[in-house]
């Protein structure tokens, strides 16, 4: 094993511990997560099988397709990630409001 | 029976200008809504004791969010005609009468005031500011539809009927496309008058700059591809 691949694996293996802590009551999560892990690891431990894949797809070199579903993985990510910051802006926004409505004064009247 | 019109302010660390703004409208017998978009000082600070309703955002939210919510309170309080007015001080006060004017002759629901109706006020805007807003214009007609000599501004009446159907989600600046765009989708009937509008230096420094106009049309792709 080359030192690279050492560093990979730990980093993806406390990475998984990290997620199955963030996740503690989700088994559904933590299966997904531990099915990640053991497909990265195999990944890792094998580059060539990624290379064997890329020639499949078209594509040159494993890392490059990795790059690719990397990147798209990682726009998908940020655009579901807005999805949730716009419906809770809209909750906070809901509940500001009805707090200001609620406490509306009528400044003259002090 | 008198109409009731409700002067909807939005104010974020508006201060002194807010409180001139706001007893220039007093003058001429109007209700008033100030919603203070959690200034650093309340608004409810800044207008003691003069006679109008202070709403407050205890998180800043954005102006499209405070006019929804100035709305919102106006309609409970039985507000017949709703004004959306600026709170740094850029509209005259006694124009409010124009602008309600067409609601009043049942020829309109919505009145959209305009700077460049009249080359007169067109003047009156900066040249770089003139540009972005035409731009805006153009925009605003891809998005919604809706051609009109002037938009982003922040000058408009509605009637009780249509604010009731015209509900601002775009919290941030780009309400003023949003509304454009619920315009054309209630069918409302609408029409602009020529407004003038007086550009102080506070008044540009609190504008949006040039750069946030991007922003906006961002905001508008994303509500294209996400509502």
């Amino acid at each position: 094993m080359t030192s690279i691949q050492a560093i990979l694996i730990g980093c993806l293996v406390m990475a998984a511990i990290l997620g199955s802590f963030i996740f503690r009551a989700r088994l559904m999560y933590r299966l997904v997560g531990l099915l990640l892990l053991l497909t990265a690891v195999t990944l890792v431990l094998f580059p060539d099988a990624t290379t064997a894949l890329a020639h499949m797809l078209g594509v040159g070199r494993g890392t490059d397709l990795l790059l690719y579903f990397s990147l798209i993985a990682g726009m998908y990510a940020i655009l579901l990630l807005y999805l949730r910051i716009r419906d809770l802006e809209r909750k906070i926004t809901e509940q500001v409001r009805a707090m200001a409505v609620r406490d509306a004064q009528f400044s003259g009247s002090r | 029976m008198e109409p009731k019109v409700f002067v909807v302010i939005p104010a974020y660390n508006e201060d002194s200008i807010l409180r001139a703004t706001v007893s220039e409208i007093l003058k001429r017998g109007y209700s008033i809504v100030v919603v203070d978009d959690g200034s650093a000082r309340p608004a409810s600070e800044v207008l003691a004791g003069l006679n109008v309703w202070c709403l407050r955002h205890n998180v800043n939210l954005g102006q499209g969010a405070a006019l929804q919510t100035g709305q919102l309170f106006a309609l409970s309080r039985n507000a017949d005609i709703i004004v959306h007015f600026d709170a740094d001080g850029q509209h005259p006060a006694e124009l409010i009468d124009r602008v309600i004017e067409p609601i009043l002759n049942r020829t309109a629901d919505v009145v959209l005031g305009s700077r460049f109706l009249n080359p007169v006020d067109a003047r009156q805007v900066p040249f770089k500011k003139r540009l972005v807003l035409r731009a805006g214009i153009l925009v605003s007609w891809m998005f919604t539809g809706v051609w009109l000599s002037d938009t982003h501004n922040g000058f408009r009446a509605l009637s009780r009927a249509a604010a009731g159907r015209i509900v601002i989600r775009e919290n941030g600046f780009a309400h003023a496309t949003e509304i454009l765009d619920l315009l054309r989708r209630s069918k409302l009937r609408y029409c602009e008058v020529p407004v003038a509008v007086h550009y102080s230096e506070y008044s540009a420094s609190k504008g949006q700059s040039v750069l946030n106009s991007f922003n906006i049309l961002f905001d508008l792709i994303l509500r294209r591809i996400f509502h």
